[in-house]
Formats: structure tokens, C-alpha cells, sequence
């Protein structure tokens, strides 16, 4: 059949596998199909495209492999100097490493639980300028989402609006990361290096595990939402509070708390939907009523904008950094509005529209503003 | 231009070669790693599926390119040799592990190096190029495999029937069902975005 036959064909002209005879066929069989030569063009295109690379994490791949080789006993001497300043970080560290060992032994032994500590590992624990010199930050304007993979392999999609800072190497003890925003992590199992993200008002531990972090500075809540395997959240406030999630659940926790830590917050604020959330709570995650396997928590790593039964300025909230728009309530009773909706492939106006249509709004758009009334 | 782009790619690694046996050059062995390590990690991870590991063994393997440096021009294809030699080692790790050394081509995992996107291109990935990663991702392992081998690393079908144990014709079978499906989903793309 010719139709299966252009493919063949195209594939091999493409590899560089095809004989004269066989392109001239191609051409042959194109003449006749000329509305194939549209999908012939994008695939060519596609097939060609270089895939860019990711210099920075190259950068570090290397190293660390020029490290593994010098474990080994190989020495290359890269034009890297970012080799020497480590050889005298280590110095530097190993010795403010000693008197702090002499110093406080009994923090030591509890540090030694927290963290599995390895002395082989130890050495930029006391090092704060050197981690600062040695991050890398990627931030994601409204309207953009990425994906970035850490040092140590981790994944992690960041959302909209967000902001992510990492070590370039991940040579501590520790992996840490420092995270303002929304991000999907699925960080990979190393026990003797357990992975701590870093949120304005928590800190995350895990040692391997998918879940996601939402912690907006202009959101109300910090929410983690845990998929697989077992996180250990603590506050910044008071770090004796812990909590560990089982998976499919969340904790969800009010910031103006967190922040101020001043109960009385409570009587000054007036949101009643919100009054159920002052304290910490662990809820299930929530699934689409129509499809149960996407939660509204990690669905947006799959381009896929949902909200079930979340009142209008939160999904408001939503809206604004997937479409880069600011939304503004000249009727504020649209606000408290509840409201369930997933997109997909919907523009701005596909998914005003949609929302409109069954919740009997009415808006106007004004350059990158939405108006609500 | 593809021709072009392919040979170019395997000229290149040809000069490090030399360069690397003939004058110890660290630049050129840095340079060869840029271009190999990421698609022997991807190779490997597609049948281990631990990211720790593929590092592990592909760092290993281009350890081993600098070990041998001496003897590196006797290898005639270095690409295909490190490729055959990731296989090897990623079945070796799995008797290791598992005390089997066998892998089905119906349950690799395969990761796309494209997959890890640049953050300043991301948001310039149009709808068109999603769905037609969504494509990729809905074809059976081997298929995306072989897909991913050809297009990504610039493997000639020989080589890739080579490394992984097919005939010829059966690569030739599968590039073409890959792309039937990518023009598949472009035309009726452009039915609705015309």
C-alpha cells in the first residue's frame, strides 16, 4: 500500500538510509499525494531539530564524573577552576568541621540521626558562602511551566510564576533546594543523602519519593501534596512540629500563621470558608469527578489545568499564572463562587467562556486584565 | 541535510578520537563526553530504569574511553562500540541484581533526551510538538526505542539493529510505523488549526 510505503521512505531519506532509487519513488509516490507534503515538512523539521542542551547541568555531569575518576585514582586536570576553589573549600571546611566537632558533640550525634551523616560527606555543613556561590536559580514567568533535572538525577516540573534554587552539585551531605512557588518533585531514592526543600514557611524532607509543593508568597496556603512514598514536613516557626504524609494525602496550612505566628489572626480575619484551616490539616488529595485518575494537585505537570470545587479567587489564582493575566472582581460575590473545571488545550477565552457558561458570570477583557462582574 | 548533519556528527567524534589517543587532549575527551554520555545514560536507564545507575555505568564506560586512550584509534566506530558496551554492561548490572540477564524490548523504559527541556525553550514548545511527544510517548517501548535511537542519537539502522539484537527490516518496519503516527497526528492537527 502506497500510503504505509511514503512512510518507509521517508524514514529512510531521512536517516540517511535511502538509495537514489528509493528517493526517486518517494518523490513519485508524492506527486500523486501532494496533501501529504504538509506532515513530510513538519517531520523533517522535527527530525532535524537539535536537541538543545543543558550546558550548566553538562557542566556538572562532568564534574562529577572527573570526580568519580579521581576516586579512582585518574587524574584530569580540566580547565575548571571551580575544581581548585573546591580542593580549598574542603581544607576550609574540614578544619571549622573539627572545632565544631570538639565543641558541641551532643548536636553531632542527634545531626548524625537526622541526616546519616557520613564524615566522608561532611564537608560544606559549615560552608554558607560557598553554597550561596554555587546555586543555581530557575525561575518560570506566568504563563510557562518547565522541567529541570537536578544534580543528583532528581526531577522536578516547576510551575508557573515559580522560582527554584539549587546547589550546581549536590556535594553535602544533604540535597537541598529552595523553593518559592509551585513544583512537582520526583526526587530519586539515596538514603545517605536525604532531599530537603526549603519553602518560606516549611521545610520538606524525603529520601526518594513524588509529590508536590505548593507555596506561593501571595497564596494563603502552603499545601504538600504527597503521590508516592513518605515526606516528613517541619515547620520553619517551630521545628519540633512535624508531620508525615501517607500517600494520596495532603497537608495544607494556613501561611499567616506559619509567618506571624500570632494566634490572633483568627478573630481579625474574615474569610469564614477559611476558618476550617487554621490548623494544620491532612486531607486526601482530590481526584477529577470525571476522571479518576488525575488529581487536581500534580495534574498541571500534564498540562492540564484542574480545580474541583474550589471557590473563585482561588481558581482565580490558578488562571492568572497559566494565562499570565491579572483576573479582578468588580462584583465580589463572584468570589466565594465554588467551581470544578479542567483544561487542556483551552486558550484564555475557550476557558473564560466555558467557566462563565455554568457558573453564569459575566467578564470583559481589557488588554491582559479580566474583568469579573 | 540530515545525511549532512549525521556524518558531521560521527566526523567529529572521529577528530576527538585522535586528538584524545594521539595527544592525551582533555578538552577533546571533555567534548566526547558532552556528545556520548548523555545518550549511553539514556540507553542504559531505558533498561534498568534506575537514573543512579545509568549514570554510574555510563560514567564507567567513559572512564574506560580515557583508560584505553592509547588504543582508541583501533576502535573503528566508537559510538556503536560505546552503545554495544552500555548493553553489555546494563545486562551485566542486571544479573547482578536480579540474577537475570535478559531484557523484553516490550518493557524498556525509554527517556528522551528532548524530554529535559531548556527552561528558555519550554514555553516556546507549541501544541503541535506536544501532541506529537504525547505520539512518541503512546508508542509501544520498542518502537520509541528504536524511534529515539535513529532520531535523537543518530544511530544508522545497522547499528541500532546491532545493538539491540533486531534485523535490519524490523528497524525499518518500526521507524516507519513511528512516523505514520506523527503524520497522523499532524494532519488532523491541521484540520483543526488550519
Amino acid at each position: 500500500m502506497s500510503n504505509d510505503r511514503i512512510w518507509m521512505l521517508l524514514t529512510r531519506k531521512l536517516s540517511g538510509e535511502a538509495t537514489q532509487t528509493e528517493l526517486e519513488e518517494l518523490y513519485a509516490i508524492l506527486a500523486v499525494h501532494p496533501e501529504q507534503l504538509h506532515s513530510i515538512e513538519e517531520i523533517t523539521q522535527l527530525w532535524n531539530q537539535v536537541t538543545p542542551q543543558d550546558t550548566d547541568f553538562m557542566e556538572a555531569t562532568f564534574l562529577a564524573h572527573v570526580e568519580r575518576m579521581k576516586s579512582r585514582g585518574i587524574i584530569l586536570n580540566t580547565d575548571e577552576p571551580v575544581l581548585d576553589e573546591n580542593e580549598i573549600e574542603k581544607v576550609k571546611s574540614i578544619s571549622a568541621w573539627k572545632k565544631f566537632r570538639i565543641g558541641i558533640f551532643a548536636t553531632l550525634a542527634i545531626i548524625i540521626i537526622f541526616a546519616g551523616w557520613s564524615l566522608l560527606h561532611s564537608k560544606n555543613i559549615t560552608d554558607t558562602q560557598s553554597i550561596a556561590t554555587k546555586t543555581k536559580e530557575v525561575k518560570t514567568l506566568n504563563g510557562t511551566r518547565t522541567k529541570i533535572i537536578l544534580p543528583d538525577g532528581s526531577h522536578v516540573w516547576l510551575n508557573a510564576g515559580s522560582k527554584l534554587n539549587y546547589q550546581k552539585k549536590f556535594d553535602s551531605n544533604v540535597r537541598e533546594v529552595f523553593l518559592s512557588g509551585e513544583a512537582y518533585f520526583d526526587v530519586v531514592h539515596n538514603a545517605k543523602k536525604p532531599f530537603i526543600i526549603h519553602t518560606a514557611t516549611i521545610n520538606i524532607k524525603v529520601l526518594g519519593t513524588q509529590f508536590n509543593v505548593k507555596a506561593y508568597d501571595d497564596d494563603k496556603i502552603t499545601e504538600t501534596s504527597l503521590i508516592k512514598g513518605s515526606v516528613e514536613i517541619s515547620l520553619k516557626k517551630n521545628a519540633s512540629k512535624k508531620y508525615i504524609l501517607k500517600p494520596n494525602q495532603k497537608l495544607v496550612l494556613l501561611n499567616e500563621i506559619l509567618l506571624d505566628g500570632d494566634m490572633k489572626v483568627k478573630s481579625t480575619h474574615k474569610d469564614s470558608g477559611d476558618i476550617a484551616m487554621y490548623a494544620p490539616q491532612i486531607k486526601e488529595l482530590t481526584y477529577l469527578k470525571n476522571d479518576n485518575n488525575t488529581n487536581v494537585e500534580s495534574s498541571w505537570t500534564r498540562n492540564i489545568l484542574s480545580f474541583e470545587d474550589e471557590p473563585f479567587y482561588e481558581v482565580a489564582k490558578k488562571l492568572e499564572r497559566w494565562y499570565d493575566v491579572s483576573i479582578i472582581f468588580e462584583n465580589k460575590r463572584w468570589e466565594h463562587q465554588y467551581m470544578s473545571g479542567a483544561f487542556e488545550n483551552e486558550n484564555l477565552a475557550q476557558a473564560m467562556n466555558a467557566l462563565k457558561f455554568t457558573t453564569g458570570f459575566n467578564y470583559k477583557q481589557e488588554g491582559n486584565t479580566i474583568i469579573i462582574y | 541535510m540530515r545525511d549532512n548533519n549525521n556524518s558531521n556528527i560521527n566526523r567529529k567524534i572521529n577528530e576527538l578520537k585522535y586528538q584524545i589517543s594521539r595527544y592525551e587532549d582533555q578538552t577533546a575527551y571533555k567534548s566526547l563526553f558532552f556528545i556520548l554520555f548523555p545518550s549511553l545514560q539514556n540507553f542504559i536507564f531505558t533498561i534498568l530504569k534506575s537514573r543512579v545507575w545509568a549514570e554510574e555505568i555510563a560514567s564507567d564506560l567513559m572512564m574506560d574511553v580515557w583508560i584505553k586512550r592509547e588504543r582508541l584509534q583501533d576502535i573503528e566506530n566508537l559510538k556503536l562500540y560505546l552503545f554495544v558496551s552500555a548493553r553489555h554492561a546494563a545486562l551485566a548490572r542486571l544479573k547482578q541484581e536480579n540474577k537475570i540477564d535478559v531484557f523484553s524490548l516490550d518493557e524498556v523504559e525509554v527517556e528522551f533526551i528532548s524530554d529535559y527541556i531548556n527552561p528558555a525553550q519550554a514555553s516556546e514548545c507549541t501544541e503541535l510538538e506536544y501532541k506529537i511527544a504525547k505520539t512518541v510517548k503512546g508508542l509501544p517501548p520498542a518502537c520509541q526505542l528504536i524511534y529515539k535511537l535513529a532520531k535523537e542519537d543518530r544511530l544508522k539502522y545497522k547499528e541500532i539493529a546491532e545493538i539491540l539484537h533486531l534485523s535490519v527490516k524490523t528497524i525499518d518496519n518500526q521507524l516507519a510505523i513511528a512516523l505514520k503516527r506523527i503524520a497522523e497526528v499532524i494532519g488532523t492537527h491541521k484540520k483543526i488549526f488550519p
